[in-house]
């Protein structure tokens, strides 16, 4: 049942407290940079994430940060010290956000700051939050059609100086209020990230002054450790096996017509207590945006190894190093070739791998494994820029959380609701619709669920939900890289695929015209999108879900009796609204004995 | 004045705190008795009564004011005993109490469903109708329809009707219209409105509240109105409150008209305790207030001598459960208390928590069939319960169980049991040290700048570790520790709030809208006031904006204070300077940060009217002089080390204001246990309080 711990001198209690003191400073760091922030996709949406590396460009801890974010922090800390070298000193913040050395995409601005102990470098800080805006060539940080990283137009920070002697180089600030949309929302998220980072180091000093720097170092060999042995015993319950699972992004106009095939083999091997996972069998990269970054890619695979082994075993490069991902310098997934873009790397191809890796678990048998979630930032996810009539024409630019794509039933469990996205794992808030109008100049029509979207099963995937909003402003650019409208979340074990999401421009007088996956778009006042997100795939086959599940979604409106009955094989008799709709066991019996195994 | 009877009604005992003109306080426990609530508190009453050797009828004859805090709203909801409740929402809107406002703990995590919606999606009736982000109407109401709805309402025999609609709080004609046809179509079913009841931006929060709201009104009317009579047939002539989740109390009439605000409402009186006492003790405006009881530890701060405010109270766990909205006293929770069980993990760490072994078993100590080591029977193992004399003599302890429940986690760690107890003991104390430092640091609050207050059944046992941990120097802990949300309610006022929501940006400000605002929020406060019962006491009026940097839209997850207003209205700009400079201030203490160029939003207003209750007077003895302390016995005690300490043992009746206890000593009172580490003291205050030095 239990694994021994190697290090002699682990110590069960002294290191459960510095765990922690450790989680509490990362709290402080996440809150600090959550409440300081300016832009909608930081302090709405929680589209940031705080970690903390070791000196030896270690990542210790994590919290709960989203999985595409927090698996690369270390690679930029190493980044950092390798470029500073002799020079990194106390008192140094670096801004990092190139997908070239280790950060997930240029989108991410990432803060990071040496924490010296007695001038030793003991810790980097690191507080990583998705960006409003970052200057490229189109208002939003996802530039989809971009042919390499010069078209997206981005400033490029590989872990640049930003504050030197605990004083800010006015330089790049100077540089980024230049290039950057609604410079003033940047810069006091620019001064959170910048915080956050600074809290972390604040606390760790005083925990080091504490109990010592002896006690802290041992500490970080046995929490690493300690990581490293929890997933060693989340191997160990695998079977001795090797999954290979397919999936593929969607088509992006004459680009891409048969968009993105995507592969993933996975070799468990319990006795020696590794995983391998093999990307190297995916195509070149591509000519727009969707190339992954090396962050990303291994990120991906980590989180979908994660959603499918003990979900308590810790983040950390203790626990990673029991993965050992393979990657093709050259290919789409993690291998970019500069200047290949990767504008889009922590969302697409990464959703679609964190669901190859989860999915391909379900081939162990029954129990194992998850179905694939619903994948694409659509119109509830767009971002949106123009000048708002309201405040005298004065600039906005933000990214909407609006909608969310459904989550992938397990064996145990119906999908999350609010799941959004593979790679954010229901993480992230939603946005309120009077926040949204209040900071938007445009109108919200409907936001509902769509009953009979959910992919069935024995337990079934999250339904889509539906989105309409409409500019109140003459001219408001729309801009969103969505996937999904084309390859449905797949189900797991007999469960059915997803609803494919799907999108349209209702013009003010009416007419609709059908929108592609992939849309940058301008509004002119009165004109309204629609769309509906991607619902969850399904695990098991539907004619094995509880009828009572089933009653109670009719009940409730998330399937139809319809559904439940040429689907789900279950027979109603009743209705919602007398009050009295129940199962018909008999016949449910009989329709479920008709289905041919 | 005569007596004042405060009542705490918990999950498991029932607390009574009963002061006289003096300022005698007695503290009276029962168990709850939740079939009907009054039988239990009578058995606290009475128990009180004894003690002051007079009978419960003449107790209640002789007591003006009763103030009674209660669980029957909490209780209902989790027992899933709410009124049947339509939801009435903007057509297009369905589904703002599904889908929340996301977020989740775990993200690996898949083994769950998403939660069932507080109301049931079948319940909800879409209403034809949408007014805009600027107030005005996009879509008129749809009278018929709405009257079809109803309709479907009343046939489907609904008993309370809940209504949240877009941008109610800008322009709130349609809500107050529904509100018409309710009392036309369905005459006598209660109903809430979100603009009545909590006008603050983001549908979810408001539609989350009213939906509460309304599912209790039935129960919580009877349930208070059904409590009045049954203090009148026992002789009860003096007036009756009921404390509220904004740290007072309000007539039974207010409360029936929202009974949310009684959710939290006892826990919310700790606060006012902690505050009392540090005064009373001389120790200043900034309190931090724990709670250790059996499953949970409590924590809340008072910052300048005012109570903290956080919006993001939810019943049930965060982003899964259900968001109460309303700004209630911040009071936060952690799954740490007397019963949370010790064990190691497949990886070897150590962990205390979040499992409890609850009230039964309960910890092995009890006797009661636990075997799983608690935090209660680390303490016992450790020596710091007379294990013949527990609880007063209620409750003998098996010592050998605690040991036996010990053996495994001792044999994972490799030490003896008592090295193993003094672990669980300390690591149970470090993550009640983390909530508090979540709650002050995170907030810009140096808890060595503050004074704990301590209360709860546990808190002895760790409290003076805790405030070490801190580098607290100032630690307290009542006479009435073991009632502390009831002895806080004898120090309570009238507290009523009033909040209006209107945009205001500081740059260009509407002066005449804004003050209009204030004018009538105070105006409805003030009526509110006119219809307490025979209150005389003085008043006091404090105006709030709810304020940020432009675009600044933080998620509370920790809350960020009001900012005061400088005057009553804004006169003139030097007025709004002043509230613009407030804010500076304020956002620099909490995030180290202002950003004085940037223009501050103001979202919502609020009036807060506080009407004073007399408060129990302070009692202070003369202090012993000369005379130690008498020791009523000696146990073997451990406190880290691995060999036994011989420790004496105080009983609270052989301690007088003004004595000193030298640590090691433990200190039994009735209803808790106050140990005193080597090297710490206690002193006995002039008031009766302990004053824990923790040098």
């Amino acid at each position: 049942m239990t694994t021994p711990t190697v290090d002699g001198d682990f110590d069960p209690y002294m290191t459960a407290i510095l765990a922690n003191r450790i989680d509490g400073i990362i709290r402080e760091m996440t809150n600090t940079l959550l409440r300081a922030a300016r832009s909608g996709v930081i302090n709405s949406a929680r589209d940031f994430s705080c970690s903390i590396c070791t000196g030896g460009n270690e990542l210790l801890a994590s919290a709960e940060g989203l999985p595409i974010h927090i698996f690369g922090s270390h690679m930029q800390a190493r980044t950092m010290t390798e470029n500073a070298g002799a020079s990194l000193r106390e008192g140094d913040c670096y801004l990092h956000n190139d997908p070239y050395s280790g950060n997930s995409h240029a989108g991410d601005h990432t803060f990071l700051v040496p924490v010296f102990i007695d001038g030793e470098h003991l810790f980097t800080t690191v507080a990583k939050a998705h960006q409003a805006d970052i200057g490229n060539a189109l208002p939003t940080t996802y530039m989809a059609g971009a042919r390499d990283q010069y078209e997206e137009g981005a400033l490029i920070f590989p872990a640049v100086r930003i504050q030197s002697d605990y004083r800010m180089v006015d330089d790049v600030v100077r540089m980024c209020r230049a290039r950057i949309r609604v410079p003033d929302q940047w810069y006091g998220d620019f001064l959170a990230g910048i915080g956050s980072a600074r809290i972390g180091e604040r606390r760790l000093k005083e925990l080091c002054a504490k109990y010592g720097k002896p006690v802290i170092k041992a500490f970080m060999r046995h929490w690493m450790r300690y990581a490293e042995q929890r997933m060693l015993a989340a191997i160990k319950t695998l079977p001795a096996v090797t999954l290979t699972n397919t999936g593929a992004h969607d088509p992006f106009g004459s680009l891409l017509p048969d968009g993105i095939p995507l592969r993933a083999s996975v070799a468990i091997d319990p006795e020696q207590g590794y995983i391998d996972v093999d990307l190297r069998d995916n195509p070149d990269n591509v000519a727009c945006g969707f190339n992954q970054s090396e962050a990303c890619a291994r990120a991906s695979v980590m989180a979908g190894i994660f959603n499918s082994i003990d979900a308590d075993v810790p983040r950390n490069s203790g626990s990673f190093s029991r993965i050992r991902i393979h990657i093709r310098q050259g290919s789409v997934c993690g291998g970019p070739v500069f200047p290949s873009s990767c504008s889009l790397a922590t969302t697409n191809v990464s959703d679609r791998m964190v669901n190859i890796v989860q999915a391909s678990f379900a081939q162990i048998g029954d129990g194992w494994g998850l179905a694939e979630g619903g994948v694409g930032m659509g119109a509830g996810c767009a971002v949106v820029s123009g000048g708002d009539p309201r405040l005298g024409g004065a600039a906005f630019v933000n990214q909407l959380f609006l909608t969310n794509s459904g989550g992938p039933a397990s064996a145990r469990a119906d999908g999350w609701v609010t799941y959004g996205l593979p790679v954010a794992a229901g993480l992230m808030y939603r946005d309120s619709v009077e926040i949204d109008e209040l900071k938007h100049p445009i109108e919200v029509s409907h936001l509902r669920l769509v009953p009979d979207t959910a992919g069935a099963g024995r337990f079934r995937g999250a339904p889509s939900m539906e989105v309409g909003y409409i500019a109140r402003c003459p001219r408001m650019e729309v801009i969103w890289p969505c996937d999904g409208t084309h390859f449905p979340a797949a189900g797991a074990r007999g469960g059915l695929a997803g609803a494919c999401a799907e999108h349209r421009l209702v013009r003010a007088d009416g007419a609709v015209e059908p929108l592609p996956n992939i849309v940058v778009l301008t509004l002119s006042e009165g004109e309204k999108v629609e769309g509906r997100h991607a619902s969850g795939g399904g695990y098991g086959r539907p004619s094995e879900r509880d009828p009572a599940r089933v009653l109670h979604d009719v009940l409730e409106g998330w399937e139809s009796p319809q559904r439940a009955r040429d689907v789900y094989c279950v027979a109603l008799t009743g209705s919602v609204e007398a009050g009295d709709l129940s199962v018909d066991l008999a016949q449910t019996q009989r329709l479920r004995a008709a289905v041919t195994v | 004045m005569g007596f004042k009877i405060s009542v705490d009604t918990g999950g498991t005992f029932t607390d009574v705190v009963v002061s006289d003109a003096r300022g005698e306080l007695t503290i009276g426990k029962a168990l709850t008795t939740p079939a009907r609530i009054f039988d239990g508190m009578r058995g606290a009453i009475a128990s009180a009564a004894e003690q002051r050797g007079i009978s419960f009828a003449d107790l209640l004859a002789g007591t003006d004011l009763l103030i009674y805090g209660t669980t029957r709203a909490t209780n209902a909801i989790v027992t899933k005993r709410v009124a049947k409740t339509a939801f009435l929402t903007t057509s297009g809107f369905p589904d703002t109490l599904v889908l929340k406002e996301g977020g989740k703990f775990r993200p690996h995590d898949f083994s769950r469903d998403y939660p069932e919606p507080y109301i049931p999606r079948r319940h909800v009736f879409e209403i034809d109708e949408r007014v805009n982000a600027q107030g005005a109407v996009l879509r008129a109401l749809d009278h018929a329809q709405a009257r079809r709805s109803l309709e479907r309402v009343r046939d489907q025999g609904f008993e309370a009707v809940a209504v949240c609609l877009l941008w109610s709080i800008l322009n709130p004609a349609h809500e107050e219209a529904l509100g018409t046809l309710i009392e036309e179509v369905l005459p006598g079913v209660p109903y809430s409105l979100s603009s009545r009841l909590i006008p603050i931006m983001r549908e979810y929060r408001r539609a989350s509240a009213t939906a509460i709201d309304a599912s209790l009104k039935p129960l919580m009317q009877q349930h208070l109105r059904e409590l009045e009579l049954d203090l009148a047939a026992a002789g009860y002539r003096g007036n009756i409150f009921v404390c509220t989740a904004a740290g007072g109390c309000n007539s039974i009439a207010a409360l029936v008209e929202r009974p949310i605000f009684t959710i939290g409402s006892g826990p919310a009186l700790a606060p006012v305790a902690g505050i009392t006492y540090s005064r009373m003790e001389g120790l200043g405006e900034n309190v931090i207030v724990c709670d250790t009881g059996g499953t949970t530890f409590d924590v809340g701060v008072i910052r300048d001598g005012a109570l903290t405010f956080n919006r993001d109270t939810w019943l049930g766990p965060r982003y899964t459960g259900d968001l109460l909205g309303i700004a209630a006293v911040d009071m936060r929770s952690i799954g740490a208390g007397g019963g949370s069980i010790a064990w190691i993990d497949d990886g070897g760490l150590m962990h205390v928590g979040p499992q409890s072994a609850g009230a039964e078993p309960g910890p092995a100590c009890y006797g009661r069939g636990g075997t799983l080591p608690t935090l209660s029977d680390a303490a016992a193992v450790l020596g710091y319960f007379d294990p013949d004399y527990f609880l007063g003599g209620r409750m003998t302890l098996d010592v050998a169980a605690a040991r036996t429940a010990m053996q495994d986690v001792a044999a994972r760690l490799g030490l003896s049991i008592a090295e193993t107890a003094w672990r669980i003991l300390t690591l149970a104390g470090d993550l009640m040290m983390r909530a508090i430092a979540d709650v002050t640091i995170n907030e810009g609050i140096n808890p060595r700048e503050s004074t704990i207050v301590a209360g709860g059944g546990a808190a002895g046992l760790n409290i003076m570790l805790i405030a070490k941990e801190l580098g607290c120097d100032h630690v307290v802990l009542p006479k009435t520790a073991a009632a502390l949300s009831a002895a806080g309610m004898q120090y309570a006022d009238i507290v009523a709030e009033e909040v209006g929501s209107f945009y205001s940006l500081s740059d260009r400000f509407d002066f005449a809208r804004v003050n209009a605002l204030l004018d009538a929020l105070e105006a409805r406060v003030l009526e509110m006031r006119g219809k307490l019962p025979d209150q005389t006491g003085e008043i006091e009026l404090e105006f709030f904006g709810e304020a940020r940097y432009q675009a600044q839209v933080w998620e509370l997850d920790t809350p960020f204070p009001d900012t005061k207003l400088p005057s009553r209205r804004f006169r003139s700009q030097s007025d709004l300077d002043a509230y613009v400079a407030n804010f500076h201030d304020l956002h620099e203490r909490i995030f180290a940060v202002k950003d004085p160029g940037s223009a501050v939003e103001t979202v919502s207003w609020k009036v807060r009217l506080t009407v004073k209750l007399e408060a129990p007077p302070t009692l202070h003895h003369a202090l012993a002089s000369g005379e130690a302390p008498v020791v009523s016995g000696h146990r073997d005690c451990f406190f880290g080390g691995s060999a036994a300490v011989r420790t004496p043992i105080y009983k609270s009746s052989g301690l007088r204001p003004g004595h000193l206890v030298q640590g090691p000593g433990i200190i039994e009172e009735p209803n808790t246990t106050l140990v005193v580490y080597p090297g710490m003291s206690a002193q006995v205050s002039s008031a009766g309080h302990y004053r824990l030095n923790i040098q």
